[in-house]
């Protein structure tokens, strides 16, 4: 079952296309990684779906409805964002105490928890806080409101590493527990790699990886030893990345099967994170020689 | 519990500076008022000494309300709180809140009464233009300009939201420029007199609950339409 569906999805702000022709599918009940440089769409993506804003064309579908005005979706979502507004006249607790009047599944134990693990101090105003303490405000709530569908887009600015693992941990312990969907956006990539279960890449606007991460994580290999050996090796795949040093040659390429090996040369696997920026540099790279080709490119 | 009155209290989780505010404001307004006219110690004229100081809880009204859309509206939209819904939660509170705070004045105005005018014949909310003989009526004479204010502070609060403050100066520039283009025809048409006789023919209850009724409605009707299309 899918919680998301959208197809040629279409954001334009005038000539600007935040969204271009956008097909997702995010499955029920898993953790999606949303990835991409600043400015990729992720954001104008997760207000599209949260009703937040209107698409320009194209369908979304969130359980089943449009989410724009619609109260059954929009209460089974809940969306912390990095931007988050607060009235200037609420304390935190007036924001805990909002959001549990909103969301039915709300864990006051949990959140009883988080505030105490994130020293969040209650009485103070929301925005005497720091920028760390304020990111703990949203993750707290985006995590005991226990919403079917729960997306953060970068929850951890300011956090620390220590606070950013206590979010890490607590979004696994209590998925474990609860399983609902979750849309994880950062640029943190290596810190999420071990929880997301399925990666949307996404660039300019388009979709460049729609992959369980599982399958993604033995897509790509980078292979190292004298040029000559590698440039043969490499005939036939997809060169993602290349470095030359010298006489040796490291290349990133994707459709090598695992297990695959040959003399002299040398295979590591590639990063979530290495992968997501090799694609990310692909593309524009093919986007730089259309353009060339075409004599009138945009500018990567 | 409803969906809008889970709203409704979201907007009244810091209810102090909704429902405290306006009527704190009043009251050192009140005070400040009676400490100065107590100071000048001066005979009172024979219709007592009238002060504008019940204006202040109508401005006051006017700006919660317009922080309502610019301040709470966004957290409640981030929150999944569709407009529909908060829009609805906020004509419930500016409703219980005029009605409350209409009731509040004219028990005021009783009080006024009672001690001669706060012992200094001040004339704060028996102004003689509002008054009228009947208690129920009193209090919409009192009621229905805080609707008036507060939906005028709302609509504010959603252009500012969807078009910024260039929004706010257009349409100020735009309603200063209506009433200087209507003075003008006004003055060339040598209308003034009808217009004074206009309104000196009407009764306190078409100026202060007719009118103002009217003008809510349509400011409401205004502010929800934009309100529909408003983004976080």
């Amino acid at each position: 079952m899918n919680a998301v569906r959208t197809r040629g999805l279409t954001k334009r702000y005038g000539d600007f296309a935040a969204l271009d022709g956008v097909g997702i599918e995010l499955a029920a009940n898993r953790i999606h990684g949303l990835l991409g440089r600043n400015g990729a769409g992720k954001t104008t993506l997760m207000q599209i779906l949260t009703g937040q804003q209107l698409e320009t064309s194209g369908q979304v579908e969130v359980f089943g409805g449009h989410p724009y005005e619609n109260e059954a979706v929009l209460r089974r979502i809940c969306f912390i964002k990095e931007s988050q507004h607060y009235p200037e006249s609420f304390s935190v607790r007036h924001a805990f105490a909002a959001a549990r009047l909103l969301y039915p599944d709300w864990d006051q134990h949990l959140a009883d928890q988080l505030i105490e693990e994130f020293a969040l101090p209650l009485k103070r105003r929301i925005k005497k806080l720091s920028r760390g303490q304020l990111s703990a405000v949203g993750v707290t709530i985006g995590l005991a409101a226990r919403a079917p569908l729960t997306l953060f887009d970068e929850p951890y600015l300011g956090l620390d590493a220590v606070a950013r693992h206590t979010f890490y941990d607590r979004l696994l312990a209590d998925y474990a527990e609860h399983p609902r969907t979750i849309v994880l956006s950062t640029h943190l990539i290596d810190e999420v790699s071990d929880l997301i279960e399925h990666v949307v890449l996404i660039d300019k606007g388009r979709i460049l990886l729609d992959e369980e991460a599982e399958l993604l994580r033995s897509r790509a290999v980078t292979v190292t030893g004298p040029a000559q050996a590698v440039e043969e090796f490499a005939r036939g795949h997809v060169v993602l990345h290349r470095e030359q040093l010298a006489g040796f040659l490291r290349v990133t390429l994707e459709g090598v099967r695992p297990g695959q090996s040959a003399d002299g040369l040398e295979f590591a696997p590639v990063s979530l994170q290495e992968l997501v920026v090799r694609s990310t540099q692909h593309a524009a790279g093919e986007r730089a020689l259309a353009g060339a080709a075409n004599g009138n490119g945009e500018r990567a | 519990m409803s969906r809008v009155w889970r709203v409704v209290r979201i907007q009244l989780v810091n209810a102090p500076a909704v429902l405290g505010l306006p009527v704190l404001v009043l009251l050192l307004v009140l005070a400040a008022n009676i400490a100065l006219f107590a100071a000048i110690g001066d005979a009172a004229p024979p219709d007592g000494n009238i002060t504008g100081a019940v204006i202040s809880i109508y401005g006051v009204m006017l700006a919660v309300h317009l922080q309502t859309m610019t301040q709470v509206f966004p957290f409640a939209l981030g929150l999944s709180v569709t407009r529909r819904t908060f829009f609805e939660a906020t004509s419930v509170v500016v409703a219980a809140q005029a009605l409350g705070y209409g009731v509040l004045l004219y028990l005021l105005s009783l009080l006024e009464r009672g001690t001669d005018g706060w012992w200094l014949r001040l004339k704060v909310f028996q102004i003689p233009f509002l008054d009228v003989s009947n208690p129920l009526l009193q209090i919409l004479v009192y009621t229905v300009p805080f609707l008036f204010v507060s939906f005028l502070g709302v609509f504010l609060g959603v252009v500012f939201k969807r078009w910024g403050q260039l929004g706010v100066w257009v349409l100020a520039i735009g309603a200063g420029g209506a009433l200087s283009l209507a003075a003008i025809l006004i003055t060339w048409q040598r209308w003034w007199p009808a217009v004074g006789e206009f309104f000196a023919g009407q009764s306190a209850l078409a100026l202060f609950v007719g009118y103002p009724f009217v003008l809510a409605a349509l400011l409401a009707g205004a502010g929800y339409l934009t309100l529909r299309r408003a983004t976080a």
